[in-house]
Protein backbone atom coordinates (compact mmCIF):
# COMPACT_ATOMS: atom_id res chain seq x y z
CA UNK A 1 0.00 0.00 0.00
CA UNK A 2 2.86 2.13 0.76
CA UNK A 3 3.89 3.02 -3.02
CA UNK A 4 -0.02 4.05 -3.22
CA UNK A 5 0.81 7.07 -1.55
CA UNK A 6 2.70 8.68 -3.95
CA UNK A 7 0.67 7.83 -6.59
CA UNK A 8 -2.76 7.55 -5.76
CA UNK A 9 -4.72 5.29 -7.49
CA UNK A 10 -7.92 5.70 -8.38
CA UNK A 11 -10.30 3.38 -5.81
CA UNK A 12 -7.78 5.70 -3.18
CA UNK A 13 -9.27 8.50 -4.42
CA UNK A 14 -12.92 6.93 -3.85
CA UNK A 15 -12.02 6.42 -0.07
CA UNK A 16 -11.36 10.28 -0.06
CA UNK A 17 -14.63 11.47 -1.84
CA UNK A 18 -16.83 13.19 0.59
CA UNK A 19 -19.82 11.29 -2.21
CA UNK A 20 -20.34 9.71 -5.14
CA UNK A 21 -22.98 9.52 -7.65
CA UNK A 22 -24.16 7.95 -10.47
CA UNK A 23 -25.25 10.38 -13.84
CA UNK A 24 -26.39 8.21 -16.61
CA UNK A 25 -26.46 8.93 -20.20
CA UNK A 26 -28.83 8.29 -22.38
CA UNK A 27 -30.69 8.48 -26.35
CA UNK A 28 -31.31 7.45 -29.29
CA UNK A 29 -28.13 5.90 -31.20
CA UNK A 30 -25.51 8.36 -32.91
CA UNK A 31 -27.54 11.59 -30.94
CA UNK A 32 -23.77 12.34 -29.93
CA UNK A 33 -24.05 11.05 -26.50
CA UNK A 34 -20.57 9.37 -26.48
CA UNK A 35 -19.26 12.62 -28.21
CA UNK A 36 -20.22 15.00 -25.27
CA UNK A 37 -18.78 12.57 -22.80
CA UNK A 38 -15.16 12.74 -24.46
CA UNK A 39 -15.37 16.48 -25.04
CA UNK A 40 -16.27 17.39 -21.09
CA UNK A 41 -14.02 14.94 -20.06
CA UNK A 42 -11.07 15.55 -22.74
CA UNK A 43 -8.46 13.38 -22.43
CA UNK A 44 -8.48 14.10 -18.65
CA UNK A 45 -11.12 10.75 -18.39
CA UNK A 46 -9.65 7.25 -16.14
CA UNK A 47 -7.61 5.30 -18.03
CA UNK A 48 -9.54 2.65 -15.84
CA UNK A 49 -12.47 2.97 -18.28
CA UNK A 50 -15.00 0.14 -18.97
CA UNK A 51 -15.33 -0.11 -22.39
CA UNK A 52 -17.71 -2.20 -23.63
CA UNK A 53 -20.51 -2.32 -26.76
CA UNK A 54 -23.29 -1.39 -24.80
CA UNK A 55 -21.67 0.46 -22.13
CA UNK A 56 -18.77 3.08 -21.61
CA UNK A 57 -18.28 3.74 -18.01
CA UNK A 58 -16.14 7.30 -16.83
CA UNK A 59 -14.96 7.95 -13.74
CA UNK A 60 -14.15 12.09 -12.81
CA UNK A 61 -13.59 14.17 -9.61
CA UNK A 62 -15.61 17.16 -9.34
CA UNK A 63 -15.84 19.63 -6.93
CA UNK A 64 -19.04 20.70 -5.25
CA UNK A 65 -19.52 23.52 -2.82
CA UNK A 66 -16.07 22.43 -1.69
CA UNK A 67 -16.46 18.51 -1.36
CA UNK A 68 -14.79 15.81 -3.89
CA UNK A 69 -17.34 14.23 -5.25
CA UNK A 70 -16.61 10.97 -7.50
CA UNK A 71 -18.63 10.76 -10.62
CA UNK A 72 -19.63 7.99 -11.99
CA UNK A 73 -20.92 8.10 -15.64
CA UNK A 74 -22.48 5.67 -17.93
CA UNK A 75 -22.58 6.17 -21.27
CA UNK A 76 -25.16 3.98 -22.48
CA UNK A 77 -25.61 3.03 -26.31
CA UNK A 78 -29.04 3.77 -28.01
CA UNK A 79 -28.76 0.41 -30.15
CA UNK A 80 -32.29 -1.44 -29.38
CA UNK A 81 -30.62 -4.53 -29.05
CA UNK A 82 -28.97 -4.01 -25.45
CA UNK A 83 -32.34 -3.12 -24.09
CA UNK A 84 -32.26 -6.53 -21.74
CA UNK A 85 -29.81 -4.62 -20.06
CA UNK A 86 -31.09 -1.49 -19.19
CA UNK A 87 -32.34 -1.93 -15.78
CA UNK A 88 -28.59 -1.81 -14.59
CA UNK A 89 -28.04 1.17 -16.13
CA UNK A 90 -31.04 2.98 -14.11
CA UNK A 91 -30.27 1.47 -10.99
CA UNK A 92 -29.46 3.75 -8.43
CA UNK A 93 -28.38 6.51 -10.50
CA UNK A 94 -29.04 10.17 -9.00
CA UNK A 95 -29.74 11.95 -12.38
CA UNK A 96 -30.09 11.43 -15.88
CA UNK A 97 -28.91 13.37 -19.55
CA UNK A 98 -31.09 12.38 -21.80
CA UNK A 99 -29.84 13.22 -25.85
CA UNK A 100 -31.43 14.40 -28.91
CA UNK A 101 -30.23 15.34 -32.21
CA UNK A 102 -31.82 18.43 -33.52
CA UNK A 103 -30.91 17.28 -37.16
CA UNK A 104 -33.16 13.90 -36.96
CA UNK A 105 -37.31 14.10 -35.47
CA UNK A 106 -36.72 10.58 -34.85
CA UNK A 107 -34.64 10.81 -32.07
CA UNK A 108 -36.51 13.70 -30.44
CA UNK A 109 -40.04 12.11 -30.75
CA UNK A 110 -38.02 8.55 -29.06
CA UNK A 111 -37.64 11.01 -26.10
CA UNK A 112 -40.91 10.20 -24.66
CA UNK A 113 -40.03 6.14 -24.78
CA UNK A 114 -36.80 6.80 -23.21
CA UNK A 115 -38.13 9.24 -20.43
CA UNK A 116 -41.12 6.64 -20.06
CA UNK A 117 -38.68 3.74 -19.58
CA UNK A 118 -36.49 6.49 -17.12
CA UNK A 119 -39.67 6.74 -14.72
CA UNK A 120 -40.72 3.54 -14.55
CA UNK A 121 -37.05 2.90 -12.92
CA UNK A 122 -36.70 5.91 -11.47
CA UNK A 123 -39.07 7.91 -10.87
CA UNK A 124 -37.69 11.01 -9.07
CA UNK A 125 -34.42 11.60 -10.55
CA UNK A 126 -33.11 14.85 -11.97
CA UNK A 127 -33.24 14.59 -15.67
CA UNK A 128 -31.92 16.91 -18.08
CA UNK A 129 -33.10 17.40 -22.24
CA UNK A 130 -29.75 18.10 -24.21
CA UNK A 131 -30.74 19.38 -27.84
CA UNK A 132 -27.15 18.21 -29.28
CA UNK A 133 -25.60 19.44 -32.98
CA UNK A 134 -26.63 22.96 -32.90
CA UNK A 135 -23.56 23.89 -34.50
CA UNK A 136 -25.17 22.04 -37.46
CA UNK A 137 -28.04 24.19 -37.68
CA UNK A 138 -27.80 27.17 -34.99
CA UNK A 139 -32.00 27.98 -35.87
CA UNK A 140 -33.22 25.71 -33.84
CA UNK A 141 -32.34 27.37 -30.75
CA UNK A 142 -34.59 29.45 -31.38
CA UNK A 143 -37.31 27.09 -31.36
CA UNK A 144 -39.46 25.92 -29.01
CA UNK A 145 -39.74 22.34 -28.07
CA UNK A 146 -42.42 21.06 -26.02
CA UNK A 147 -40.97 17.97 -24.60
CA UNK A 148 -39.40 19.47 -22.36
CA UNK A 149 -41.70 22.00 -21.31
CA UNK A 150 -44.46 19.51 -20.73
CA UNK A 151 -42.45 17.55 -18.20
CA UNK A 152 -40.86 20.62 -16.81
CA UNK A 153 -37.70 19.56 -17.79
CA UNK A 154 -34.80 21.72 -18.49
CA UNK A 155 -33.65 22.09 -22.06
CA UNK A 156 -29.98 22.80 -23.02
CA UNK A 157 -28.70 23.72 -26.29
CA UNK A 158 -24.85 22.10 -26.79
CA UNK A 159 -22.85 21.33 -29.51
CA UNK A 160 -20.09 18.20 -28.56
CA UNK A 161 -18.37 19.58 -31.99
CA UNK A 162 -17.99 22.93 -31.23
CA UNK A 163 -18.16 22.86 -27.40
CA UNK A 164 -21.26 25.30 -26.93
CA UNK A 165 -22.68 24.74 -23.53
CA UNK A 166 -20.91 21.07 -22.45
CA UNK A 167 -19.40 21.78 -19.09
CA UNK A 168 -22.07 23.60 -18.26
CA UNK A 169 -24.10 20.69 -18.83
CA UNK A 170 -21.99 18.76 -16.96
CA UNK A 171 -21.40 20.53 -14.12
CA UNK A 172 -25.30 21.11 -13.55
CA UNK A 173 -26.11 17.58 -13.98
CA UNK A 174 -23.75 16.96 -11.12
CA UNK A 175 -24.82 19.26 -8.89
CA UNK A 176 -28.14 17.93 -8.98
CA UNK A 177 -27.09 14.81 -8.87
CA UNK A 178 -25.21 15.43 -5.47
CA UNK A 179 -28.60 17.42 -4.37
CA UNK A 180 -30.60 14.68 -4.92
CA UNK A 181 -28.77 12.05 -3.27
CA UNK A 182 -28.47 14.23 -0.23
CA UNK A 183 -31.89 15.67 -0.40
CA UNK A 184 -34.14 12.48 -1.10
CA UNK A 185 -35.92 11.56 1.56
CA UNK A 186 -37.43 8.98 0.44
CA UNK A 187 -36.33 6.44 2.43
CA UNK A 188 -39.18 4.36 1.78
CA UNK A 189 -38.76 4.79 -2.27
CA UNK A 190 -34.87 3.45 -1.05
CA UNK A 191 -35.63 0.48 0.85
CA UNK A 192 -38.14 -0.23 -2.40
CA UNK A 193 -35.68 0.13 -4.85
CA UNK A 194 -33.08 -2.19 -2.65
CA UNK A 195 -36.17 -4.79 -2.55
CA UNK A 196 -36.92 -4.74 -5.98
CA UNK A 197 -33.03 -5.06 -7.16
CA UNK A 198 -31.99 -7.15 -5.22
CA UNK A 199 -31.30 -9.99 -7.44
CA UNK A 200 -29.64 -7.11 -9.67
CA UNK A 201 -27.62 -5.66 -7.00
CA UNK A 202 -25.86 -9.11 -6.54
CA UNK A 203 -24.96 -9.35 -10.32
CA UNK A 204 -23.66 -5.81 -10.15
CA UNK A 205 -21.84 -5.29 -7.32
CA UNK A 206 -18.39 -5.65 -8.70
CA UNK A 207 -19.16 -3.55 -12.42
CA UNK A 208 -16.41 -0.94 -11.35
CA UNK A 209 -13.80 -4.17 -11.15
CA UNK A 210 -11.87 -4.71 -14.43
CA UNK A 211 -11.92 -8.21 -13.75
CA UNK A 212 -15.43 -8.51 -13.52
CA UNK A 213 -16.15 -6.38 -16.96
CA UNK A 214 -17.66 -9.76 -18.33
CA UNK A 215 -20.79 -9.64 -15.79
CA UNK A 216 -21.89 -6.04 -17.38
CA UNK A 217 -21.67 -7.17 -21.13
CA UNK A 218 -24.13 -10.64 -20.16
CA UNK A 219 -27.77 -9.21 -20.68
CA UNK A 220 -29.56 -10.94 -17.31
CA UNK A 221 -32.90 -12.32 -17.65
CA UNK A 222 -33.97 -10.95 -14.20
CA UNK A 223 -32.55 -7.38 -14.66
CA UNK A 224 -34.48 -6.99 -17.71
CA UNK A 225 -38.42 -7.49 -15.35
CA UNK A 226 -37.85 -6.15 -12.30
CA UNK A 227 -41.57 -6.12 -11.89
CA UNK A 228 -41.83 -9.73 -12.28
CA UNK B 1 -0.57 23.60 -52.02
CA UNK B 2 2.05 21.68 -50.56
CA UNK B 3 6.42 21.63 -51.77
CA UNK B 4 8.02 18.70 -52.65
CA UNK B 5 5.19 17.05 -54.10
CA UNK B 6 6.31 15.48 -57.90
CA UNK B 7 2.77 16.60 -58.52
CA UNK B 8 -0.42 18.74 -58.24
CA UNK B 9 -3.27 16.50 -58.66
CA UNK B 10 -6.06 18.76 -61.48
CA UNK B 11 -8.71 15.64 -61.93
CA UNK B 12 -9.44 12.45 -61.33
CA UNK B 13 -11.47 9.66 -62.88
CA UNK B 14 -12.95 6.43 -63.73
CA UNK B 15 -12.81 4.56 -67.05
CA UNK B 16 -15.17 1.63 -67.21
CA UNK B 17 -13.87 -0.65 -70.11
CA UNK B 18 -11.43 -1.58 -69.13
CA UNK B 19 -11.58 -0.10 -65.48
CA UNK B 20 -9.00 1.73 -64.34
CA UNK B 21 -8.77 5.25 -62.28
CA UNK B 22 -7.68 8.07 -64.16
CA UNK B 23 -5.64 10.80 -62.69
CA UNK B 24 -4.70 14.05 -64.25
CA UNK B 25 -2.15 16.38 -63.02
CA UNK B 26 0.55 18.70 -62.93
CA UNK B 27 3.64 17.28 -63.42
CA UNK B 28 6.03 19.87 -60.55
CA UNK B 29 9.32 18.82 -62.44
CA UNK B 30 7.96 20.00 -65.85
CA UNK B 31 4.62 22.13 -65.19
CA UNK B 32 3.48 19.66 -67.53
CA UNK B 33 -0.07 18.41 -67.50
CA UNK B 34 0.01 14.78 -67.91
CA UNK B 35 -2.42 11.54 -67.26
CA UNK B 36 -1.80 8.49 -65.31
CA UNK B 37 -4.11 5.30 -65.85
CA UNK B 38 -4.20 2.87 -62.66
CA UNK B 39 -6.00 -0.35 -63.61
CA UNK B 40 -8.25 -1.60 -61.11
CA UNK B 41 -8.20 -5.47 -60.95
CA UNK B 42 -10.19 -7.94 -59.08
CA UNK B 43 -13.03 -5.60 -58.63
CA UNK B 44 -16.96 -6.82 -59.23
CA UNK B 45 -20.16 -5.57 -58.77
CA UNK B 46 -19.69 -7.49 -55.18
CA UNK B 47 -16.64 -5.73 -53.62
CA UNK B 48 -16.40 -3.25 -51.32
CA UNK B 49 -15.53 0.33 -52.74
CA UNK B 50 -14.25 1.26 -49.41
CA UNK B 51 -11.62 -0.91 -49.05
CA UNK B 52 -10.75 -0.70 -53.15
CA UNK B 53 -9.85 2.59 -52.41
CA UNK B 54 -7.93 1.88 -49.32
CA UNK B 55 -6.08 -0.46 -51.29
CA UNK B 56 -5.35 1.82 -54.13
CA UNK B 57 -4.35 4.52 -51.72
CA UNK B 58 -2.03 2.66 -50.58
CA UNK B 59 -0.94 1.01 -53.43
CA UNK B 60 3.21 1.83 -53.34
CA UNK B 61 3.07 2.78 -57.22
CA UNK B 62 0.47 5.00 -57.12
CA UNK B 63 0.29 6.24 -53.20
CA UNK B 64 2.47 9.85 -54.07
CA UNK B 65 0.08 10.10 -57.26
CA UNK B 66 -2.60 9.90 -54.96
CA UNK B 67 -1.79 11.96 -52.05
CA UNK B 68 -4.10 14.91 -52.74
CA UNK B 69 -7.26 13.04 -53.62
CA UNK B 70 -9.30 11.98 -50.85
CA UNK B 71 -10.29 8.52 -49.70
CA UNK B 72 -14.16 9.68 -49.82
CA UNK B 73 -13.64 10.39 -53.71
CA UNK B 74 -11.97 7.32 -54.76
CA UNK B 75 -14.61 5.31 -52.66
CA UNK B 76 -17.52 7.47 -54.98
CA UNK B 77 -15.45 6.91 -58.26
CA UNK B 78 -15.31 2.94 -57.18
CA UNK B 79 -19.26 3.14 -56.33
CA UNK B 80 -19.91 4.27 -60.05
CA UNK B 81 -17.68 1.39 -60.93
CA UNK B 82 -19.82 -1.31 -59.36
CA UNK B 83 -22.96 0.37 -60.21
CA UNK B 84 -21.75 0.08 -64.11
CA UNK B 85 -21.05 -3.87 -63.44
CA UNK B 86 -24.43 -4.61 -61.89
CA UNK B 87 -25.89 -2.87 -65.05
CA UNK B 88 -27.38 0.27 -63.36
CA UNK B 89 -27.82 3.01 -65.24
CA UNK B 90 -25.70 6.31 -63.84
CA UNK B 91 -28.56 8.29 -62.87
CA UNK B 92 -29.14 4.72 -60.51
CA UNK B 93 -25.93 5.02 -59.34
CA UNK B 94 -25.96 8.57 -58.33
CA UNK B 95 -28.97 7.61 -56.38
CA UNK B 96 -27.28 5.13 -54.64
CA UNK B 97 -24.11 7.06 -53.86
CA UNK B 98 -26.31 10.01 -52.60
CA UNK B 99 -28.55 7.54 -50.48
CA UNK B 100 -24.61 5.97 -48.71
CA UNK B 101 -23.43 9.49 -48.35
CA UNK B 102 -26.19 11.22 -47.00
CA UNK B 103 -28.74 10.58 -43.47
CA UNK B 104 -31.74 10.14 -44.21
CA UNK B 105 -33.13 12.23 -41.09
CA UNK B 106 -35.81 9.64 -40.85
CA UNK B 107 -34.14 6.46 -40.49
CA UNK B 108 -34.13 4.97 -37.44
CA UNK B 109 -30.78 4.21 -36.14
CA UNK B 110 -31.65 2.20 -32.98
CA UNK B 111 -32.07 -1.09 -34.99
CA UNK B 112 -29.06 -1.34 -37.36
CA UNK B 113 -26.13 -3.40 -36.91
CA UNK B 114 -23.02 -2.16 -35.65
CA UNK B 115 -21.01 -2.30 -39.33
CA UNK B 116 -24.19 0.23 -40.36
CA UNK B 117 -23.88 1.93 -37.46
CA UNK B 118 -20.54 3.12 -37.98
CA UNK B 119 -21.29 3.54 -41.42
CA UNK B 120 -23.87 6.28 -40.88
CA UNK B 121 -21.71 7.39 -37.90
CA UNK B 122 -18.68 8.42 -40.76
CA UNK B 123 -20.80 10.62 -42.03
CA UNK B 124 -21.95 12.02 -39.38
CA UNK B 125 -18.17 13.08 -39.14
CA UNK B 126 -17.86 14.97 -42.17
CA UNK B 127 -19.38 17.46 -40.39
CA UNK B 128 -18.31 17.04 -37.41
CA UNK B 129 -14.47 17.35 -37.99
CA UNK B 130 -15.37 20.69 -39.87
CA UNK B 131 -17.15 22.51 -36.84
CA UNK B 132 -15.03 20.75 -34.01
CA UNK B 133 -13.13 23.25 -32.02
CA UNK B 134 -9.75 21.07 -31.18
CA UNK B 135 -7.98 21.13 -27.57
CA UNK B 136 -4.57 22.56 -29.76
CA UNK B 137 -6.37 24.98 -31.60
CA UNK B 138 -4.59 28.29 -30.42
CA UNK B 139 -7.62 29.85 -29.27
CA UNK B 140 -9.75 27.02 -27.85
CA UNK B 141 -11.91 27.40 -24.96
CA UNK B 142 -13.17 24.59 -22.84
CA UNK B 143 -15.99 25.79 -21.14
CA UNK B 144 -18.02 28.09 -23.09
CA UNK B 145 -21.33 29.17 -22.16
CA UNK B 146 -24.12 30.63 -24.78
CA UNK B 147 -27.84 31.33 -23.30
CA UNK B 148 -30.78 30.60 -26.10
CA UNK B 149 -33.65 32.20 -23.69
CA UNK B 150 -36.74 29.56 -24.31
CA UNK B 151 -39.56 32.26 -24.10
CA UNK B 152 -42.81 32.21 -25.13
CA UNK B 153 -42.37 34.28 -28.28
CA UNK B 154 -40.19 31.05 -29.78
CA UNK B 155 -41.29 29.64 -32.70
CA UNK B 156 -42.24 25.86 -32.61
CA UNK B 157 -40.04 23.29 -33.64
CA UNK B 158 -42.63 21.69 -35.82
CA UNK B 159 -42.01 18.62 -34.35
CA UNK B 160 -44.45 18.49 -32.09
CA UNK B 161 -48.29 17.24 -32.50
CA UNK B 162 -51.29 19.45 -32.30
CA UNK B 163 -52.69 16.64 -29.51
CA UNK B 164 -52.37 17.68 -26.27
CA UNK B 165 -51.41 14.61 -25.28
CA UNK B 166 -48.25 14.14 -27.42
CA UNK B 167 -45.48 16.88 -27.13
N1 LIG C 1 -22.09 18.22 -36.26
C1 LIG C 1 -22.04 17.52 -35.11
N2 LIG C 1 -21.95 16.18 -35.16
C2 LIG C 1 -21.90 15.51 -34.00
C3 LIG C 1 -21.97 16.17 -32.74
N3 LIG C 1 -21.90 15.22 -31.77
C4 LIG C 1 -21.78 14.04 -32.40
N4 LIG C 1 -21.78 14.18 -33.74
C5 LIG C 1 -21.70 13.15 -34.77
O1 LIG C 1 -22.57 12.10 -34.44
C6 LIG C 1 -21.91 10.85 -34.50
C7 LIG C 1 -22.40 9.94 -33.41
O2 LIG C 1 -21.94 10.39 -32.15
P1 LIG C 1 -21.73 9.39 -30.92
O3 LIG C 1 -21.18 10.18 -29.81
O4 LIG C 1 -21.01 8.19 -31.35
O5 LIG C 1 -23.25 9.01 -30.63
P2 LIG C 1 -23.84 8.14 -29.42
O6 LIG C 1 -25.05 8.84 -28.94
O7 LIG C 1 -22.79 7.85 -28.42
O8 LIG C 1 -24.28 6.81 -30.17
P3 LIG C 1 -24.45 5.31 -29.59
O9 LIG C 1 -23.32 5.05 -28.65
O10 LIG C 1 -24.41 4.45 -30.81
O11 LIG C 1 -25.79 5.24 -28.94
C8 LIG C 1 -20.43 11.16 -34.36
O12 LIG C 1 -19.70 10.25 -35.12
C9 LIG C 1 -20.29 12.56 -34.87
O13 LIG C 1 -19.93 12.54 -36.23
C10 LIG C 1 -22.09 17.59 -32.72
O14 LIG C 1 -22.17 18.27 -31.70
N5 LIG C 1 -22.13 18.21 -33.95
MG1 LIG D 1 -21.92 6.06 -27.70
Amino acid sequence: MAEDRTKPSELDQGKYADDNVKIICLGDSAVGKSKLMERFLMDSFQPQQLSTYALTLYKHTAMVDGKTILVDFWDTAGQERFQSMRASYYHKAHACIMVFDVQRKVTYKNLSTWYTELREFRPEIPCIVVANKIDADINVTQKSFNFAKKFSLPLYFVSAADGTNVVKLFNDAIRLAVSYKQNSQDFMDEIFQELENFKLEQEEEDVPDQEQSGSIETPSEEAASPHS
Amino acid sequence: MYVGMMCTAKKCGIRFQPPAIILIYESEIKGKIRQRIMPVRNFSKFSDCTRAAEQLKNNPRHKSYLEQVSLRQLEKLFSFLRGYLSGQSLAETMEQIRRETTIDPEEDLNKLDDKELAKRKSIMDELFEKNQKKKDDPNFVYDIEVEFPQDDQLQSCGWDTESADEF
